[in-house]
Formats: C-alpha cells, sequence, structure tokens
C-alpha cells in the first residue's frame, strides 16, 4: 500500500472512533476502544487512578499504550507538543504538570479526533492546551521551540516513521526532550498480518523492529537514546480488540499462532535529547 | 486558537512565518475564524471554529 493510501485509511479508521455513533457498521476499532474499558486499559498501562480521574469526560478514549507524561519530569512553564493528540488524554495530563505559565499543543491529522479534542478542553477549562490540525511528518511547528515531545501509541501508525523523528528533532529546543511510548516488534509478524489494513489500524501492521525504531530515533540526531520500560502488549487489549478478533477469525489462525504473534509484539517507552551544539 | 502561539506556529511545508489574519475572536482574544497565510508557498491555512488546519494542502483537500 502507498504511504497516502495508508494515512488516508488511518485517518478515516480513528475518525470512526473519534465519533462512534456517525456510522453504524464499522468493525474498525483500534487498541481497545471501547469507552467502558478504557478506564481499565488506562490503569493496567500506568495512568494513576488520580490522572485518569482529573481530565475531562470522554479524552481518554483508551487507545494508548503507555504513559509518556509520567516520564516526561515535564517542569513547570515548559512547552510541549503531542504527536497525534487524539482526544487530548495526554495533553490535559501535561497541561496540569507545565502549569498556566506553560503550553501544551496537541497535533493531530483527524479532524474529528481534534474536534473532539477541542470540547474536552472547553469542558474541563483548559486554557493553557491548543490543538491544531497537522500532520506529524509535516509538524506545523517552528523550528526549536519546543522543549518536550511526547507521543502515545501514534507513530506505528505512520508510514514514514524516520520523517515523523526528523520533524520531532528539528521543533525540539537544543537540550530538548523526547518522550514517546509506542508499539514494536521482536519478530517480524506474519505477512497476512502484514497486510491486513484492519491490523494497521489497531497498531499491529505498522509496527516496525525495535532496533529499527531505535535506530530511527538516533539517526534523527537524538543522543541519550535509551528504553525506559518495556513491557507485552496488554494482552487484554488485543483479545478485547475487535480488529484483532476479526483478523484471527477471518484468517483462521490458530490459537498457538495468536499467543506466538502476540509475544512478538512489546510496549516501549524511549527517551532521547536533542543535543545543545547541533553540528 | 491564541495569538501568542503565532510563534511557534509554521508552515507545515516550508516551516516559514505564517501571517494571522482574523475574521473572529471571542472575548478571551482567542482566535475562532480566520486564516493563516505563508508568502513563500503562497498557501493560505483556514482556522475554523478556533482550529488551525495546518495539514498539508493536497490532505487538507482530500478531507473535504
Amino acid at each position: 500500500m502507498r504511504k497516502e493510501e495508508i494515512k488516508k485509511v488511518v485517518r478515516a479508521g480513528y475518525a470512526k472512533i473519534a465519533k462512534p455513533d456517525s456510522s453504524c457498521c464499522v468493525p474498525v476499532n483500534s487498541c481497545c476502544g471501547s469507552t467502558d474499558l478504557a478506564q481499565d486499559i488506562g490503569k493496567k498501562i500506568g495512568y494513576t487512578e488520580e490522572e485518569l480521574k482529573v481530565v475531562p469526560e470522554g479524552a481518554n478514549l483508551g487507545l494508548g499504550c503507555g504513559n509518556p507524561v509520567a516520564l516526561a519530569s515535564l517542569r513547570e512553564s515548559e512547552t510541549v507538543l503531542d504527536l497525534g493528540s487524539g482526544a487530548g488524554f495526554d495533553c490535559f495530563l501535561a497541561a496540569n504538570k507545565v502549569g498556566k505559565s506553560g503550553e501544551v499543543i496537541g497535533v493531530d491529522m483527524t479532524p474529528e479526533m481534534v474536534e473532539n479534542a477541542r470540547e474536552n478542553a472547553e469542558k474541563g477549562n483548559y486554557r493553557n492546551v491548543q490543538f491544531r490540525l497537522g500532520e506529524i511528518e509535516n509538524l506545523p511547528v517552528a523550528d526549536n521551540s519546543v522543549d518536550v515531545v511526547i507521543s502515545n501509541c501514534v507513530i506505528n501508525l505512520s508510514p514514514e516513521k524516520r520523517r515523523v523523528f526528523k520533524e520531532a528533532f528539528r521543533v525540539l529546543k537544543p537540550g530538548g526532550r523526547l518522550m514517546v511510548s509506542d508499539v514494536v516488534l521482536l519478530k517480524e509478524l506474519p505477512d497476512f498480518i502484514k497486510n491486513s489494513i484492519e491490523a494497521y489500524i489497531g497498531c499491529l501492521s505498522g509496527a516496525i523492529m525495535r532496533d529499527e525504531y531505535i535506530g530511527a530515533i538516533k539517526a534523527a540526531g537524538f543522543q541519550e537514546v535509551r528504553i525506559i520500560d518495556e513491557a507485552s502488549f496488554p494482552i487484554e487489549c488485543m483479545a478485547n480488540d475487535s480488529t484483532v478478533k476479526a483478523v484471527v477469525e477471518d484468517l483462521k489462525i490458530p490459537p498457538e499462532k495468536v499467543k506466538e504473534i502476540g509475544s512478538s509484539v512489546i510496549s516501549i517507552k524511549v527517551f532521547g535529547v536533542k543535543p545543545c551544539e547541533t553540528s | 486558537m491564541k495569538k501568542e502561539l503565532m510563534d511557534i506556529l509554521a508552515c507545515p511545508m516550508c516551516k516559514g512565518d505564517l501571517e494571522l489574519g482574523i475574521e473572529e475572536e471571542d472575548e478571551k482574544g482567542e482566535v475562532v475564524v480566520g486564516s493563516l497565510y505563508c508568502g513563500k508557498c503562497d498557501e493560505r491555512y483556514p482556522i475554523e471554529e478556533g482550529i488551525p488546519n495546518l495539514l498539508p494542502p493536497e490532505l487538507r483537500q482530500s478531507s473535504e
């Protein structure tokens, strides 16, 4: 599939998740998109109960795979950029940490998601969070302008991951930090999954090998790159994921094979710094 | 959209500065309707309901 097509289907898939009522026959559902499950999943992937409570209702869609905010050690008055901000959950958590003198900017390419996020910001009366429609491969952000770039389970969806990391590097101030969590692979996926568009939207087929992912971050110029945490991708998440279920049923994959595939997918939290002097 | 954030904004294509055009503001001084213009690319990015649409031109059109 061409990268333009991938972007199109990913956007359409997430538009449906953002506005579940707008369509009646959507089997596509990403990493546990059900809001009933969102709270439970939120806890499993590392958000505290407190964090889940303080953000506006509807901001947590349960689509992430980790909690970069807890790791980002955000400081008062910093400027934070969230790549693929969705309904705004991580942006609101970040906003609470950077305070009134700080700014959080969420970029997402799905208009329905950005609209949701803006409504959530209003609901929660957040004045230090702004959302804009944009592509993470073509960030509408000036060079050297943000302190921290965060992203939660989004970059796997991009067909141009190297470019995303280059863009993140460009917009960070010297000394700025990259803190992302994402889904990566320990073993290549079988072709029938790789070629499934549902599995792509479900954060599976777009995932690349862990070493390749880390390599792309380093190639963008980041230093001190390290994996802070590694976890198996919550299996409850996958089991409940209608996308994965549909793929499993459609292709009649035996349970052992499902388990094997499950064990080759992990979520990682990665840290990197833009050096103060770039040559 | 807050006007103070203009410093951070850039054209998604050439990363150059954008010129703000205001059509409607709210009581807090935030831009509700307007546009962001890139002189270098001669491209106008709309601001609707307070959200700047800074998707690259070809993607923006496909979403309409």
